[in-house]
């Protein structure tokens, strides 16, 4: 007999962002992702309160994938801004906060949502033009011959991660390696269009991060007695490989469904081994000099290879299959019948290497764009944050790549950016509203909020109690001590901007962020010389950020159009 | 998900990593006090006498609590010490950053000044390394010297020597090898005298451990029991230095035989300094070293290739319940078979016996790892007539047949063995051992020519090695009383293996001794593989304290010092405001050093108070800092120990005073371990729960929580 119960009724809320607890709950988020913003941002400890692994971290990949956030208009916030950051890796924090920044400042307007949304769609894209446009003024060209703005870029990215734990000199040292692994992926000879290689990130845990190096080519890790074992590597020419990709081990795991029944006196075991074994006469009278296998060899197998001289490695890991494919120019072979030749692959050169307390084996292509970064850090949590650290700086320069500009970092760009809309907004106030029914008045009204939302992310910079002040000419970001007087010496208490192009000593004028200055038009003057091989500046990856800015805007306003949460309560 | 602020003015984070530090405070120095650890539920109680053991059975739930394990795990898996610095400066160093925060200095300020601090504090300790070079030279040469004297552990005078003898040379010999390193060691440029620093760890060797050296014996290979000379404890401790005049046992055998041997010393005073009055662990070590450096020597005939302490080639077997003299060090490999087993071990004495290595299990369902059973398939019989065997019994029949074929009377295998083959095995005169460790196998593999297999029809004729034999590591008479097994001895010619047996009557301390044994080798395995040592007990620590002193009175009257403190973000107005705060910062990570060396005074009991170990550490940083250069006070002090001013009490005879060493990279790696822990609980704001709603918790809980 079957019964039938009743469906529940759906919950339909009207206006969620109007309730108290979403607000509530909007401005944790904002505050536990606020406080992990920029250098000198506050970490956070994840973990289940049943013990076990801690992760300390302020990145937002992190912090975002373990947040289990419950409201949907949350939801929706927190996925926009990791699918961001799984395309960009960088500027995760920054979308987040802008995001959260736009939807309380435009819930303190009068305005319809609407008007709001249609609005916050015209500053949208007067930034985008802007950034993009040879005339911005928060931007410099990156240099591709020299390593000066690509080291900035990278230093940048990793001074605004302070639970990787590093000093100054790990700093230079992790800097100079990504930028070197980064170096090693380019192919050397260009045609129309390159194809990028891939740095494989190899963990070192334990050790010093000075350890940390970089290797063209693969590392296998292997164990002490595997090193102590394998035949000494007499070719000097290239080795013949073939990589599998089946297991090698002998089972029979992919029987199906049913029982198989089997007599007695047949081994099951002995037929696969044989079956294993023919493969290995096959490989040598191939003359395969090396055997790859992602999953495991067969014992006997393995004796039978290294008695005529074919060195075996075995469980190398489905992480690596890809890159060894591609480095040795092999096709994976997933059966164990008969091998065609041309799956076959060469290897320059084969050697052990040992760092810390971990053995390899180190696969040398002959034409690499693979290399191996061997990344070392002191404890479990400093790794992995530093981990994902190399992951976005390597990423942020394969962006730089395609899109040579950096933006200038520090805040610097979000206040320069906001004295810009601000300048516009005010004086040519036509040239964004395109007749869709807005008035000036409005637009004055959103693009305040929009100002002071990107003024208050670069305000988020500060942890503690400090002030921030901009520049009346280029409308640069200045950190400045709290509780200071108010006649000032500026040039005095102040030393460099945010990104550090700018010196206090070059006769600027400066005004409180929180005070309403007069709209300037901040000016582009960037001299190139000013980027001297020792000049240390704060930059931000173009692409990222741009993106971050456009998620953020899109998803605010996503949410502000939200006028009905409808939940299913079965 | 819920979070939590734990940073507020008071960082309870902070607070909490001071409070656990707090429990291993006994652990520092040369004497540690051991702990008894009781379970609330069951009763349960261990022995501790370590950090790590410590850290392992403490409940450190809480995420700091975490942080600390792993941060203490990782100090202890790459370097295996360091761990009790580690743990004390936690503690010290996160009152000193509490301290900070109370004096209103922000966060990233603490952080920068600290690690810039600490960074300037491992530059300036270089001034303090010893360098370590040819420290088996005389060694080597005494063998060439001695020409056919047996080539063996036999020219090993340390070995031969009565136990506990050879620590410290004669009177004579150490002056005179003291005057030879005298410009080894000279750093500062004049020579000096580098007699002990602090006293600390003097009185323990020669009061408590000391006895406790001479008490435990060092054997040669063949395993004859040597007499043993033993010492009254009181006796020892009446008279402190006594017990080292009265041991010139092998060093004037020795200078007889071969005047030039006072080098010799080396590696004997690096054991000594380093063994931090552990005395009798530390003889075990060096015997082992002197062990493999021979068999290094014998093997490559000459030494060209440097000599490494290869300590993956030392192994431990413990045998709880025998008298601690009985501790020795062999080479080949040490285990314990069954009791049934004596009579097979008898009947197979004397012969060379030809070895099987099997990696993995030998029991008939055992597959190499990566091998999935499947589920589905069915085995069935054809007809009756196979019933009467089973196949385990087909299988065990089966490895006979090959033992036999391949006349294998030895077999060892890397994990578990099937009882009935064992039996059968021992019924046929096969030996089978298990649970052998891999780095076991590897040497038998390489000193017999045998090829490790992980099945046993993979044998064959060229996997066999021979020309392993087995004794009886003692008579039966000797251990008898054990019922848990029978110790063997199963060794061959070259092979490159020592076994360190270690006893203890009291098997509740047996742990202790073990991990004791492997803080000595791997503190000697270090010192060796650096080529340096520090100046030990505390001169290291004390440099830190003064050199950061003088920074931070430099910072206070010279203002600006751009080297120190260096903030991620150079524009922000923290690194104006840097200077200000910087003496302060300085101050604090000073008093965490501060604090580390009264409680190893403390600890050692060379001060009656804690009061009294700071007054004295401030006098001598006082007189440090006012000399302009803490190094050079040191190392002057060193050499002015005569006139007692580190040292009352010890005013004669200091010249037999043994150094003390510690080692370089761990121990440095343990500071900068112990402050990266610090700054991360420090910048640490909040701590996010995952998984956590407001249904799962109770009300008193929810205080303090924020729900997303």
């Amino acid at each position: 007999m079957s019964r039938l119960e009743a469906k529940k009724p759906s919950l339909c809320k009207s206006e969620p962002l109007t309730s108290d607890t979403v607000r509530a709950t909007l401005s944790v988020l904002k505050g536990v992702l606020t406080s992990c913003y920029g250098p000198s941002g506050r970490l956070k400890q994840l973990h289940n309160g049943l013990g076990g692994y801690v992760c300390t971290t302020s990145q937002s990949s992190a912090l975002l994938s373990n947040l289990s956030v419950t409201h949907p208009a949350l939801k929706i916030l927190t996925t926009s801004v990791q699918n961001h950051v799984s395309c960009f890796s960088d500027c995760g924090l920054f979308t987040a906060i802008l995001c959260c920044n736009l939807i309380e400042n435009a819930q303190k307007t009068d305005l319809t949502p609407t008007t709001v949304i249609k609005l916050n769609k015209h500053l949208l894209s007067l930034c985008t033009n802007y950034l993009k446009s040879e005339a911005c003024g928060c931007r410099i060209p990156v240099d591709f011959s020299s390593t000066q703005i690509l080291l900035c870029l990278v230093r940048s990215i990793l001074r605004s991660k302070p639970a990787c734990m590093l000093i100054r000199k790990e700093v230079d040292h992790i800097s100079a390696l990504i930028l070197r692994a980064f170096l090693l992926t380019i192919p050397e000879n260009t045609e129309d269009h390159i194809i990028l290689g891939k740095s494989i990130i190899v963990p070192l845990k334990g050790q010093k991060v000075t350890d940390s190096t970089v290797l063209p080519g693969i590392l296998i890790e292997m164990s002490e007695v595997q090193l102590m074992r394998m035949l000494p590597i007499k070719k000097s020419s290239a080795l013949k490989v073939a990589l599998f990709c089946t297991s090698l081990s002998g089972d029979f795991s992919d029987t199906g469904e049913g029982t198989l029944v089997v007599s007695y006196r047949m081994s099951l075991e002995n037929a696969a081994l044989d079956q294993l074994l023919n493969l290995g006469r096959q490989l040598i009278s191939d003359h395969v000099d090396l055997v790859l296998c992602q999953k495991v060899i067969h014992p006997s197998l393995k004796q039978f290879l290294s008695i005529h001289h074919v060195i075996a490695i075995d469980r190398v890991g489905v992480a690596l299959m890809e890159p060894l494919s591609k480095v040795t120019g092999t096709q994976p072979i997933g059966s164990i019948g008969s091998i065609s030749p041309s799956s076959y692959g060469i290897v320059k050169e084969l050697c052990t290497a040992k760092f810390g307390s971990k053995h390899f084996f180190h696969l040398i292509p002959n034409e690499a764009t693979i290399c191996s970064l061997l990344l070392c850090n002191r404890n479990d949590t400093a790794w992995d944050e530093l981990k994902l650290t190399c992951q976005t700086a390597l990423h942020v320069l394969q962006l730089t790549i395609k899109e040579p500009w950096a933006l200038l970092g520090g805040g610097c760009t979000e206040t320069h950016l906001a004295a810009f809309i601000r300048y516009k907004a005010r004086n040519e106030p036509e040239s964004i509203l395109t007749d869709d029914g807005c008035t000036q008045a409005e637009l004055q009204l959103v693009a305040e909020a929009f100002c002071s939302a990107l003024l208050s992310l670069a305000g988020s910079l500060e942890h503690d109690g400090g002030e921030i002040v901009t520049d009346i000419k280029y409308g640069h970001f200045w950190s400045i001590q709290g509780d200071c007087p108010s006649v000032v010496n500026w040039p005095d208490l102040l030393s460099r901007c945010g990104c550090g192009l700018y010196s206090s000593q070059e006769e600027l004028s400066w005004s409180f962020l929180r005070s309403s200055c007069h709209p300037f038009a901040p000016q582009s003057c960037l001299p190139h010389e000013t980027v001297g091989p020792d000049s240390n500046l704060t930059l931000d990856c173009l692409t990222a950020k741009l993106s971050g800015l456009q998620v953020a805007v899109e998803t605010a306003n996503l949410i502000l159009d939200l006028s009905y949460v409808i939940e299913d309560k079965n | 998900m819920a979070c939590r602020v734990i940073n507020k003015r008071q960082h309870v984070g902070l607070q909490q990593l001071s409070l656990f530090a707090e429990t291993g405070r006994t652990f520092l120095g040369p004497v540690k006090s051991s702990k008894f650890v009781t379970g609330g539920d069951c009763h349960e109680s261990v022995l501790i006498s370590s950090t790590v053991r410590l850290l392992e059975s403490l409940d450190l739930t809480s995420t700091v609590g975490q942080l600390l394990y792993e941060a203490v795990q990782a100090q202890n898996n790459t370097y295996r010490t360091g761990t009790s610095t580690l743990l004390f400066l936690v503690g010290a160093w996160s009152r000193a950053a509490e301290e900070c925060l109370h004096l209103g200095v922000p966060i990233p300020v603490i952080a920068a000044v600290m690690s810039e601090g600490l960074d300037s504090c491992r530059e300036e300790v270089a001034f303090l390394q010893v360098p370590v070079h040819n420290v088996f030279d005389c060694v080597h040469n005494s063998r060439t010297i001695s020409g056919l004297e047996t080539p063996h552990v036999g020219s090993c005078p340390f070995l031969q020597a009565p136990s506990g003898a050879g620590g410290i040379p004669k009177e004579h010999d150490f002056k005179h090898a003291a005057s030879q390193l005298l410009t080894v060691y000279s750093l500062s440029g004049r020579p000096v005298k580098l007699p002990e620093f602090f006293n600390l760890p003097v009185k323990v060797e020669a009061g408590k451990e000391a006895s406790q050296g001479l008490k435990s014996s060092v054997h040669t290979d063949t395993c004859s029991r040597k007499s043993v000379l033993t010492h009254s404890r009181h006796f020892n401790r009446t008279n402190n230095s006594l017990w080292i005049s009265k041991q010139d046992g092998f060093l004037e055998q020795y200078s007889a035989a071969t005047p030039k041997t006072y080098r010799c010393c080396d590696l004997v005073e690096l054991a000594v300094g380093l063994s931090h009055g552990d005395l009798g662990t530390m003889k075990l070590v060096e015997a082992a070293v002197q062990l493999q450096y021979h068999k290094a020597c014998v093997q490559q005939g000459n030494c060209t290739v440097p000599f490494m302490f290869d300590v993956s080639r030392v192994f431990t077997c413990c045998l709880p319940g025998l008298p601690e003299t009985l501790s020795c060090v062999c080479s080949g490999y040490v285990t314990v078979v069954p009791i049934a087993s004596i009579t097979l071990i008898e009947g197979l004495e004397n012969q060379p016996l030809r070895v099987v290595l099997i990696e993995g299990d030998l029991v008939e369902s055992y597959h190499h790892l990566g091998f999935n059973e499947s589920t589905n398939i069915k085995t069935v019989l054809d007809s009756v007539e196979l019933q009467g065997d089973s196949s385990e019994e087909l299988w065990t029949n089966y490895v006979l047949q090959v033992l036999t074929q391949f006349n294998v009377n030895l077999i060892l295998v890397q994990g578990n063995v099937s009882e009935p083959l064992t039996e059968k095995c021992g019924h046929n005169k096969r030996l089978v051992v298990g649970s052998v460790g891999s780095s076991v196998m590897q040497a038998f593999a390489e000193a017999v020519g045998a090829v490790p297999v992980t099945y046993v029809s993979q044998v064959n004729a060229d996997c066999v090695g021979s020309g392993v034999s087995v004794t009886f590591w003692r008579t039966p008479l000797e251990v008898v009383g054990r019922s848990s097994g029978m110790p063997i001895l199963l060794k061959t010619e070259g092979i490159n293996l020592i076994t360190a047996v270690l006893t203890h009557s009291v098997p509740a301390q047996m742990q202790a001794k073990e991990d004791r044994f492997w803080t000595c080798a791997y503190r000697l395995h270090y010192a060796l593989e650096d080529e340096k040592v520090f100046l030990g007990g505390g001169a290291v620590e004390f440099l830190c304290l003064s050199h950061l002193q003088i920074l931070a009175e430099q910072s206070l009257s010279k203002g600006d010092h751009p080297s120190l403190g260096w903030l991620p973000n150079t524009s922000c107005w923290l690194a104006s405001s840097l200077p200000a705060y910087r003496p302060t910062v300085l101050k604090c990570l000073a008093g965490g050093w501060h604090r580390y060396l009264s409680a190893l005074m403390c600890n050692s009991a060379t001060c009656p108070s804690e009061l009294a170990a700071r007054t004295f550490i401030e006098h001598h940083v006082q007189n440090a800092t006012a000399s302009g250069s803490p190094s050079a006070y040191i190392l002057n002090e060193y050499s002015k120990l005569n006139s007692g001013i580190f040292n009352a009490g010890f005013s004669d005879k200091l010249e037999q005073v043994p150094r003390v060493y510690d080692i370089v990279t761990p121990k440095m790696e343990a500071w900068r371990r112990a402050l990266d822990l610090v700054l991360l609980v420090l910048k640490t704001d909040s701590e996010v729960i995952t998984g956590l709603g407001h249904a799962q918790m109770n009300s008193q809980e929810v205080g303090g929580l924020l729900f997303l």
